[in-house]
């Protein structure tokens, strides 16, 4: 029994997923009144787009990377996408330019980390500043309205199955479907074999410049057609969307087990990382904490996380951190 | 005699021509007054960059540094509304930024964390801090003794009071960095932490040392930030971390650590000042800045390595 | 003979009264103004439709007194990010500046040295605070922040039945006009309507502030319905947060009434489909185009923005009050019955 324990606290999407309900319990508990349709409506809308962005993101920090422009390309992407429709251009028209952005911004990220080498840090830095500055430019202030958004993005945004918005059930089946990959494709194996110990990567043959840049293309895919979510969730666009995100992702990502030393971390823990960062916003309003401090116990919060995986990392054993499946 | 081409030289270069040039462009760059408000511009990023560069020479980094100068003003705000006086709460700012890069340091030596991720925490935790210091209220600092310094000139010249503190901090920081033991451990722990430690240097103290004085400098940052605006709020300088991690990788300082110099740095923050000017008297949206800050930065690390490939090649190439 | 002079003279005066009256309107300027101002106009932030609205009117009033103006600004509405611009102002020597304060009191210093630099400021929508009255000829606001206030409150009750809970979704904490009008709010609530309370206990201490930020407002939405699920209306003191508390209202179907200041051509959608029952404002097109002419006539030094000093700005007169406040009049409102003829205006 105390093997199964052992191990099964060994998985470490567990303690994400149990804090998540423990902070579900209690709101519930404290404010009843929560536990409603709007309140659910709430954490799922408030969820998607930084949870969609995880599921790339977590590709490219398995592998010890970052990348710091999803951002900006998502932003660009949803403003696009509404001055397309706008224009009156196609849905297929439109989503082949969303698909065109997400290439050129993947491959280039990718490019540069991959075959030149270049530390991913600071090349997205550059990238995340260079996409925004080419967004601000084309976009010259014009802001997507409401009446510009095509029906189907606005469409899972506003209406739901049951209390699940459609939006949300994107994201979801999104997670699974990139998960699966993860566990039984080899070169998507690849990626936590990159991260967590890259010589040893390079001797056992793996083409690591090309597992690279396909993460980084796929992270910048990702990252452009986030841009429908992003447009459907506030049903409008304008130069500042998609600001700031990447630090949320990030977090989401860190929160959910996906280490920033890399080798570990699944999609679905990122998926209840970004959940669980979006309960607690919406628990401290429910338990009556003042706006004012939601910030600073974000913060506090993200901190104990991180300081909680480091602590499980070191109890665990080293054969245990990296599950891979026979 | 070759000169080797470094790029931390290419940016001193680049400052002069793009000074040059600027003043070319357009007449209103290299008017006095222009100047004035350039330095001013790039103050309290050129105070941040100063530990930032010892920070990732050494293989760490920190992005809640704006937050620690938002926290600052704030702090100060804080104090001052309340009666504290003046002076006292300037005390008070710079000893709350001390504590927060003290924190960090902790976090990263005795608790381990990544400073990466680490950091990103602590941003959201001292900004937050800020917003339940000041909730609603921003503070008016217009009537307080001295602020004047924060957005006036030396009287009789065209510099701004805040030229001193930036000439006396930069010439410390240069002068350590490069001429000291202090600096040269900087750069061992950067090149290799484990022969650091093995050959004696006391790696988590200086770590830690290095957290709070980046604590301490975004607090100076913070007290300059308030006296130029003369007042405090609590979105204060949001944004600023990456604006000086762009400058100090720009600067020729390499993210993995143990490579950089501080003149790279400061040529950098001011190379990216004279451009932001130049760009917008010449009418030139903020957006074309974005674009030529990032492709700048990118530009910093694909040139020495494509020139590092294909020194290499040539080197097997030759029989 | 005498034929053919009154034949010439009344030719002559013919092709006069033709010549003048094709001749174009802006040539002659107005009298009491320089022509040829360099004006620069600079609303808290570019990209929000209300400014748009705004500059409309002002560039109108530039063109009547033939002045070269032009709009300019920050992408986020911030007091540093305004001064960056206020020094390029200063900079490219521009003889008159019209502004609206994003920041009350950061913006102060930057204003004082533009002042000191030779050049007229006059603010317009959003004032700095008092302690910098004395950079800007005259505040030219809509109406008197007691007026604004209340009004809005009037609305909240009507939408609520005059019972429940209240909460306001505001812009930047550092914004002046915003928090004057909260002020006013405050006393009038609980003066006015017993059965009406702020959620918080306090006006105070019942605000959210969304920075004029889309993503912001939208946040701060639902944290008011999170911390007070049971909240009757959201006042939303702000074009850019009314529009995204109403959007979000509609995305969640939630049944909390929101009301506030709103442009008739981004609230038309709501109020056509009943997710928001009024909201109002006052022209930003006269609040443009009334702060050019102040500021026109105090570089000519004929208006000086003393207290009871008057200027007039198209066909109108206007008065000087109390700290140096102009007001133009009282705020529209808009409602299903009359958005259709408002939203192609403004």
């Amino acid at each position: 029994m105390s093997k199964f324990l052992s191990k099964f606290f060994a998985i470490r999407e567990i303690p994400v997923a149990i804090a998540l309900v423990i902070v579900l319990g209690v709101t519930a508990f404290a404010n009843p009144a929560i536990v409603s349709r709007s309140g659910a409506l709430d954490i799922f809308l408030g969820v998607s787009v930084v949870a969609f962005l995880a599921v790339g993101q977590t590709l490219v920090i398995a592998m010890k990377h970052v990348d710091l422009s999803v951002g900006s390309t998502i932003g660009f992407s949803a403003w696009l996408i509404g001055k397309s429709t706008a224009d009156g251009h196609s849905l297929i028209y439109t989503m082949m330019m969303v698909l065109f952005l997400g290439l050129v911004v993947g491959a280039l990220n990718g490019y540069l980390v991959a075959y030149l080498e270049l530390p991913s840090l600071v090349v997205t830095l550059a990238t995340m500043y260079i996409v925004r500055g080419v967004f601000s430019q084309i976009s010259s202030g014009r802001t997507i309205i409401a009446s510009e958004v095509p029906k189907p993005i606005s469409f899972i945004g506003l209406n739901s199955f049951y209390v699940v918005p459609y939006m949300f059930i994107v994201v979801v089946v999104l997670v699974f479907a990139v998960g699966n990959i993860m566990h039984r494709l080899r070169p998507a194996r690849d990626l936590y074999a990159i991260g967590s110990n890259l010589p040893a990567a390079n001797l056992a043959g793996i083409p690591v410049a090309k597992r690279v840049f396909s993460a980084f293309l796929a992270n910048g895919l990702l990252a452009s057609f986030g841009g429908i979510i992003l447009l459907s969730r506030f049903n409008a666009a304008d130069t500042n969307s998609g600001t700031g995100l990447e630090l949320n992702v990030i977090a989401a990502c860190v929160v959910g087990g996906v280490a920033i030393a890399g080798g570990v971390g699944t999609v679905y823990g990122a998926l209840i990382g970004a959940v669980l960062l979006q309960s607690i916003t919406m628990a401290l309003g429910a338990l009556g904490v003042g706006q004012f401090w939601q910030l600073a116990v974000n913060g506090l919060l993200l901190i104990l996380a991180i300081s909680l995986d480091r602590y499980l990392t070191l109890r665990v054993k080293p054969s245990t951190i990296m599950r891979v499946k026979n | 005699m070759r000169i080797k081409f470094t790029w931390d030289k290419g940016v001193v270069l680049l400052l002069i021509v793009s000074t040059i040039v600027g003043s070319f462009i357009t007449p209103y760059f290299a008017t006095s007054s222009n100047i004035s408000f350039v330095i001013q511009d790039v103050g309290e990023i050129m105070i941040i960059a100063l530990p930032m560069t010892y920070l990732i020479i050494a293989g760490e980094i920190d992005l809640s540094v704006a937050s620690i100068v938002g926290l600052t003003s704030a702090s100060i705000g804080f104090a001052y509304v309340r009666g504290v006086p003046f002076g006292l709460s300037i005390l008070i700012g710079l000893v709350v930024g001390t504590l927060c890069g003290l924190i960090n340091g902790i976090l990263v030596t005795k608790f381990g964390l990544q400073s990466l991720a680490v950091t990103i925490g602590t941003l959201a935790l001292f900004r937050g801090l800020c917003y339940v210091l000041l909730g609603n209220e921003p503070v008016d600092f217009l009537t307080a003794p001295i602020t004047h310094i924060g957005y006036d000139n030396i009287p009789n010249t065209f510099l701004p009071y805040s030229t001193i503190l930036l000439v006396i901090l930069g010439a410390a920081a240069w002068i350590t960095l490069h001429y000291t033991r202090f600096g040269r451990w900087t750069f061992s722990l950067g090149i290799n932490p484990g022969a650091a430690e093995f050959s004696g240097i006391p790696v988590q103290r200086m770590k830690l040392l290095l957290f709070t004085l980046t604590g301490l400098m975004s607090g100076v940052a913070g007290v300059v930030y308030s006296f130029r605006f003369a007042s405090a709020s609590p979105s204060g300088a949001s944004g600023y971390e990456l604006a000086v991690i762009a400058a100090v990788l720009f600067g020729g300082v390499a993210i993995a650590g143990g490579v950089g110099t501080m003149w790279g740095v400061l040529a950098a923050v001011m190379v990216l000042g004279v451009i932001r000017s130049v760009l917008q008297l010449s009418n030139v949206s903020s957006n074309a800045l974005l674009i030529v800050s990032g492709s700048l930065l990118l530009i910093s690390v694909v040139l020495p390595r494509a020139i590092e490939v294909s020194r290499s090649r040539r080197k097997t190439s030759t029989p | 003979m005498q034929k053919k002079l009154t034949r010439s003279l009344i030719a002559i005066a013919a092709v006069a009264a033709l010549a003048v009256s094709v001749a174009p309107a802006q040539a002659a300027g107005v009298k009491g103004i320089k022509t040829g101002l360099k004006i620069a106009i600079m609303p808290k932030a570019l990209n929000i439709g209300y400014f748009d609205a705004w500059n409309k009117g002002a560039q109108t009033a530039c063109k009547e007194i033939a002045a070269k103006c032009t709009y300019l600004g920050p992408t986020e509405a911030t007091g540093p990010a305004q001064v960056q611009f206020i020094n390029k102002v200063v900079q490219q020597k521009y003889d008159v500046l019209v502004i609206s304060a994003a920041d009350q009191n950061a913006i102060i210093p930057a204003l004082n040295k533009a002042k000191a630099a030779g050049i007229t400021i006059v603010t317009s929508d959003a004032d700095v605070a008092a302690s910098g009255a004395k950079s800007r000829v005259t505040a030219v606001l809509p109406a008197a922040s007691e007026r604004i206030g209340t009004a809005e409150v009037d609305w909240a009750a009507e939408a609520a039945g005059k019972k429940g809970s209240v909460a306001i979704l505001s812009a930047a904490a550092t914004a002046a006009n915003q928090n004057a009008w909260i002020a006013a709010m405050g006393p009038y609530l609980t003066k006015t309507y017993p059965n009406m309370t702020w959620v918080g206990g306090t006006v105070d201490k019942s605000v959210f502030y969304g920075d004029d930020d889309a993503t912001k407002s939208t946040a701060q939405f639902n944290a008011i319905l999170a911390q007070y699920p049971d909240v009757a209306a959201i006042i939303a003191p702000t074009t850019v947060g009314v529009k995204a508390a109403a959007a979000e209202k509609q995305a969640k179907k939630s049944a909390v009434k929101v009301t506030g200041l709103g442009l008739p051509s981004e609230m038309a959608p709501y109020i056509e489909d009943g997710t928001v029952e009024k909201v109002g404002l006052w022209n930003p097109i006269d609040l443009g185009y009334v702060a050019v002419y102040a500021a026109g006539y105090a570089k000519a030094g004929t208006f000086k923005g003393t207290v009871g000093s008057s200027f007039t700005a198209g066909k109108t007169t206007y008065k000087v009050t109390a700290g140096g406040i102009t007001y133009l009049g009282d705020p529209f409102t808009f409602t299903k019955a009359n958005i259709a003829t408002f939203k192609k205006i403004y």
